[in-house]
């Protein structure tokens, strides 16, 4: 696109489009990082005390809806590759395709709150709570109860940043949709994009560490 | 402002070609491996092993979608820089802590916590643990 | 580029980035120039300051006799803990970085602005929504759990730790977006010419503090998150009687906390950096190695925290690992004193306000640093641990070293931030007060806690009267030190004389633009040939400077 005048997306103190997108990619990628190392501390707290509760856990863990972790992980493998494609679609310059396939992730991420919600109200009704509130009483000794603390503060805190992600996804997708991106410039729909596929990384990480072992 | 940098075709570090169907094969291949790990679950590999096979694949799968669908194969270093320094962090802040844990004298662990050295060796090895527990040897 | 001849007296740039684009004070409170916001979290920084040195004074007052002298056990409780809080969270961590970093780093790297301004300005009201919280807290009463906020206490106090916490995590919001902009701004908006290797120390330093102001920060967010979690819902992680480990807590809150207090030395190490070159008109001896030295502090001073935990009932074997991966890291400010130290040799001192904080800087670094090796030692630690020496040696590195290196910025950055110099005889008089004063404070309490005298006690035995009546005495030198240097630097505003670009003859790449800078920085950006600390003149350059050079030129 040569019409002479520069893009009004590029900031005045940038040179260029190319060097601005490597600027807005270098910091999504450190924000991300973040992310990463708060999550990290619950991933250590569980370590630590699946380590010192090794029984308990594994009881507490065979207890879970694994199919419902399952599905769960499918749901969220899919919602990134539509989020993909729809980053595909952009830089294509199809931004009714692109908002489209965001619009589906944020359904898709609604499957799996849903799904997650389900398996809540399961855990209030059993008295699978954290801490003081645990009363399901099945597993002797702290071991339950501390699993059901990090378990809820696990997916509670993945679930508030699935909210988030939902919500990034959808202003974007709505932008797209009216044609507020080009092949040119697209880099916030690749940054929503980045931040649903750490929200999938971390789930990839949380899905085997609760459900499966 | 130059003119003629706003002529360029933004280029993203990647081809401007479709990646769809690398997109598709990736999300085979995370389909495959949810599968795979669930399987290897039903298992019930013992001990530490069951944990690092686990995580020996939930990490291909994060590979996988940190390569292709956040597009750190086709990008510069910095940003995998990033990425890979932040896993370093993440290795350590688990590792020194779980350690810690791992190497007290038994009884400074939470006191119905199994951490008495033979039921470390058990949880580690996978062998059942005895019907009358040991005292804490140290 | 050259010196300004004698005969040319010095401008103030008329439009420039205090009335551009506008004044008033809206105009400020919505800016995007990185400037303005380096200046606010100055004023908002140096407020708190005052506020934490005013607990400080509180607390010397009541160590002045060994019973109750002011206040009751409980509040003193609360009084160290409000000034450890107020003094790390609101002066240590953001003064220098958020503030002198603000305002320096896109100059020095030949940009107009930092990678993202609105994150900039939203790192701002982030700290100042922080501190509103915080204190919020404080005025309710406080917490009186230490700064370090230990479990179980912290998760079961009746006083008001729930603010303090949510206003630090909100603090730890700002840090990490001042730090996600600074590293973005040093990797893309780099001027032609300024390759990483001709990038200024002074970016280095506040490039490797944004590193750790990334990695370690969201830990503590989430470690303050679970603590406030456990305090109002009691769901038991760090509690023994539900099968938690406190010492956990401690693993966690470290993880942060020691790196935090490289975040806290950084900063000012990257002044100094700055400050050596220009008051010995020479080059950094061993640019290389000061550059990735304080990389190395960022990445080792990561492996270090156990360090803090030798007597909390961490196992024997991580003591031993952290122990001896804590000697390392000082290897590294080892080499930074050497190379600060070897800048002088030959060079051509000129003994002005900054210079002056430098060498205080430079004693109270290597003397504090020296104690933290010796703490470093596992044997040692168990008798020094909780006790004074502990309190000596981080305020001989947050005052005598960071707060020295904060002075030296203030003094040196006067003229380029204001268009004014301050009175330099005034400098010298504050500096003399500011030294004695934290001589007098501080190494007092190396005895006392060499003595056993413990830290964060209320009373104390008779045998320790003497040196704390000292320590008082010392921290009032040091409070009119201050409040001097307040004063007359306030008074330079207004009635200081012209600085002009550049009144101390400096190579540092910030002093070829007018002062005050115009509001994009430069008036012409300049071809970036020689490197920000190079003193000797380019061949083809003549020894004395040109008759009629102007200021600004448009090369060096």
């Amino acid at each position: 696109m040569s019409s002479g005048a520069a893009n009004p997306a590029l900031a005045h103190h940038f040179e260029s489009l190319e060097k601005q997108a490597h600027a807005q990619r270098l910091g999504m990628w450190l924000f991300l990082a973040t992310e990463i190392l708060l999550f990290t501390a619950l991933f250590a707290a569980y370590g630590v005390y699946r380590f010192l509760y090794a029984d308990a856990f594994s009881e507490a863990s065979r207890g879970l809806a694994t199919w419902m972790g399952g599905v769960n992980t499918f749901v969220l493998v899919t919602s990134s590759l539509t989020v993909a494609l729809g980053l595909d679609a952009a830089a294509r310059g199809d931004g009714r395709r692109s908002g489209g396939l965001f619009f589906l992730s944020i359904g898709m991420g609604l499957v799996f709150m849903a799904l997650k919600a389900v398996e809540y109200r399961h855990h209030f009704a059993s008295g699978e709570l954290p801490g003081q509130y645990y009363t399901a009483g099945a597993i002797a000794g702290s071991g339950g109860a501390l699993f059901f603390t990090l378990y809820f503060l696990i997916t509670g805190l993945h679930a508030f940043h699935v909210l988030i992600g939902m919500t990034v996804l959808g202003v974007i997708g709505v932008k797209s949709w009216r044609g507020a991106y080009s092949p040119e410039y697209h880099v916030p729909v690749e940054l929503a994009g980045l931040y649903w596929h750490l929200v999938d990384l971390i789930w990839i990480f949380v899905f085997p560490l609760i459900y499966l072992i | 402002m130059s003119a003629s940098h706003a002529s360029t075709p933004a280029r993203h570090g990647h081809a401007a070609h479709s990646h769809v169907a690398r997109y598709l094969r990736v999300w085979l291949a995370l389909m495959v491996l949810t599968a795979l790990t669930w399987g290897l679950s039903r298992l019930h590999i013992p001990g530490g092993a069951g944990v690092a096979v686990a995580l020996a694949i939930a990490s291909v799968k994060g590979g996988l979608v940190a390569l292709f669908f956040m597009h750190l194969y086709d990008q510069r270093g910095a940003n995998r820089l990033v990425f890979l320094t932040s896993l370093v962090f993440v290795a350590l802040l688990i590792g020194l802590t779980l350690l810690d844990n791992a190497t007290r004298f038994p009884l400074a662990n939470p006191p119905d916590a199994g951490t008495s050295p033979r039921q470390v060796r058990d949880a580690i090895l996978g062998s059942q643990p005895p019907a009358t527990p040991h005292p804490a040897s140290h | 580029m050259s010196p300004l001849p004698a005969s040319e007296a010095p401008v103030y740039a008329e439009r420039n980035y205090l009335n551009t684009p506008a004044t008033g004070l809206r105009s400020w409170l919505t800016t995007l120039d990185h400037k303005r916001i380096g200046v606010m979290f100055l004023i908002a920084t140096t407020i708190a300051f005052a506020t934490g040195g005013f607990f400080a004074l509180l607390i010397r007052l009541e160590l002045l006799t060994p019973g109750p002298t002011i206040v009751d056990a409980m509040t003193y409780n609360r009084l160290f803990t409000l000034h450890g809080v107020v003094m790390i969270f609101l002066f240590m961590i953001p003064a220098i970085p958020s503030g002198f970093g603000n305002f320096l780093l896109p100059i020095m790297v030949g940009a107009k602005d930092v990678a993202f301004p609105r994150l900039n300005l939203l790192s701002f009201y982030l700290y100042l929504l922080g501190a509103v919280i915080a204190l919020w807290g404080m005025i309710h009463g406080g917490a009186d759990t230490g700064w370090t906020f230990y479990t179980p206490y912290s998760t079961t106090t009746p006083t008001k730790v729930v603010p303090i916490l949510l206003g630090a995590f909100v603090l730890g919001f700002s840090s990490i977006l001042t730090g996600l902009n600074f590293i973005v701004t040093t990797h893309t908006l780099r001027a032609p010419g300024i390759t990483w290797n001709k990038l200024p120390l002074f970016v280095w330093s506040i490039y490797a503090t944004s590193i750790i102001q990334i990695l370690a920060t969201p830990v503590l967010g989430m470690t303050l998150l679970l603590v406030a979690v456990e305090h109002a819902f009691g769901w038991g992680i760090f509690d023994p009687a539900r099968g938690g480990d406190p010492v956990l807590f401690q693993h966690f809150f470290w993880f942060y906390s020691h790196p935090a207090v490289y975040i806290m030395i950084l900063p000012a190490m990257a002044v100094i950096s700055e400050v050596v070159c220009a008051f010995s008109r020479k080059n950094i001896f061993g640019y290389k190695a000061v550059a990735y030295s304080s990389l190395g502090i960022a990445f080792v001073g990561f492996f270090t925290w156990g360090h803090h935990l030798f007597t909390s009932g961490q196992s024997a074997y991580n003591a031993g690992v952290f122990g001896v991966l804590t000697m390392f890291v000082g290897i590294f400010t080892a080499i930074k004193i050497f190379n600060w130290v070897a800048t002088l040799y030959k060079g051509s001192i000129s003994f002005k306000t900054p210079f002056i904080y430098f060498v205080g800087f430079l004693f109270f670094l290597f003397f504090g640093g020296m104690t933290g090796v010796a703490l470093a030692t596992v044997s040692l630690d168990i008798h020094w641990q909780d006790t004074y020496f502990v309190v000596a040696h981080f305020h001989f590195i947050m005052v005598g070293s960071t707060m020295m290196g904060f002075l030296a910025a203030l003094h040196y950055w006067w003229p380029k931030i204001t268009g004014r110099m301050y009175n330099e005889r005034w400098g010298l008089v504050a500096a003399v007060f500011v030294i004695l004063g934290f001589i007098f404070t501080f190494l007092p309490q190396f005895l006392l806690g060499n003595e056993g005298m413990p830290r964060r006690y209320f009373n104390y035995p008779e045998r320790y009267w003497a040196l704390n009546v000292a320590s008082t005495a010392g921290a009032s030198v040091l409070a009119i030190g201050f409040t001097i240097v307040l004063v007359y630097i306030l008074v330079a505003l207004r009635h200081g004389e012209v600085a002009g670009p550049n009144p101390w003859g400096s190579r540092g790449y910030e002093w070829l633009t007018a002062s005050p800078p115009p509001l994009e920085n430069f008036e012409e950006v300049p071809e970036f040939r020689r490197g920000p600390h190079e003193y000797h003149d380019l061949p083809g350059e003549a020894a004395a400077p040109a008759a009629g050079a102007a200021p600004g030129a448009s090369h060096v």
